[in-house]
């Protein structure tokens, strides 16, 4: 159950533009949405927009930062939930910047797209998705497992 | 098909089926791999569900971003454009 959204956009500008615009919040925040980004490996950072109830999704993507390559490539996460930082749509946004002789070729990839059942890690637990994390981090680190079964 | 309108168990499925029950179990395991089924023990059986919702809803997700990049991406063409002009 996996689609990959590929699109593809030539800019006419030279790529440390075209970069500033993927990675400056205040320019970020002009095509595509508020947010709280830097590019910083590892850094958890939110978009915000409109609630869209019939798509169950409170207005907030959850991101983290994956992977950095400056001008090349920027890669986050992407997730959303219904609200109180539940999650129940997992993504993986990738971009990827080529210069050209006359400016910039930018691919856009949203991929991984998965749903709540194959995130939960502990059935019946609603925490938020950065405690979720955390302790993924931790369950990786320790065999213990402190939740309680059904 | 089977499995649009009720639950199954393996073993009831695999009577619709030509297969050895091995060869069902495998099938199953694929689709529930790719979370188009979900599997839950019900005493001594395994029985298979089609999840229909998650599916129809990842389909609109997956529709919604496509357009939702194509009309963001535009407005960043158009940003950068409004800049080289200057």
């Amino acid at each position: 159950m996996t689609k990959v959204i590929k699109h593809q956009f030539f800019f006419p500008h030279p790529t440390e533009m075209v970069w500033e615009y993927l990675t400056k919040p205040e320019l970020m925040e002009q095509w595509l949405m508020k947010n709280d980004f830097q590019p910083i490996l590892g850094l958890d950072f939110q978009f915000r927009t409109n609630p869209i109830p019939s798509l169950d999704f409170d207005g907030i993507f959850y991101c983290k930062v994956l992977e950095i390559v400056p001008f090349k490539k920027l890669s986050y996460s992407w997730k959303s939930g219904s609200g109180e930082g539940e999650i129940t749509l997992d993504s993986v946004v990738v971009w990827k910047l080529q210069p050209t002789d006359k400016g910039t070729e930018l691919f856009l990839e949203h991929s991984g797209f998965a749903k709540k059942e194959n995130l939960d890690f502990h059935n019946g637990l609603s925490h938020g998705w950065l405690e979720k994390f955390d302790k993924l981090a931790a369950l990786l680190n320790t065999v213990q497992h402190a939740g309680t079964n059904p | 098909m089977l499995l649009y309108e009720d639950s199954l168990s393996i073993n009831s499925l695999a009577d619709n089926f030509d297969m050895s029950r091995p060869a069902v179990s495998k099938h199953i395991k694929i689709l529930y791999n790719a979370g188009f089924i979900s599997i839950r023990d019900i005493g001594r059986e395994r029985y298979c569900t089609l999840k229909k919702d998650g599916f129809e809803e990842l389909q609109a997700w997956i529709s919604h971003f496509d357009k939702f990049w194509a009309s963001k991406l535009k407005k960043l063409e158009t940003l950068l454009s409004s800049k080289l002009s200057n």
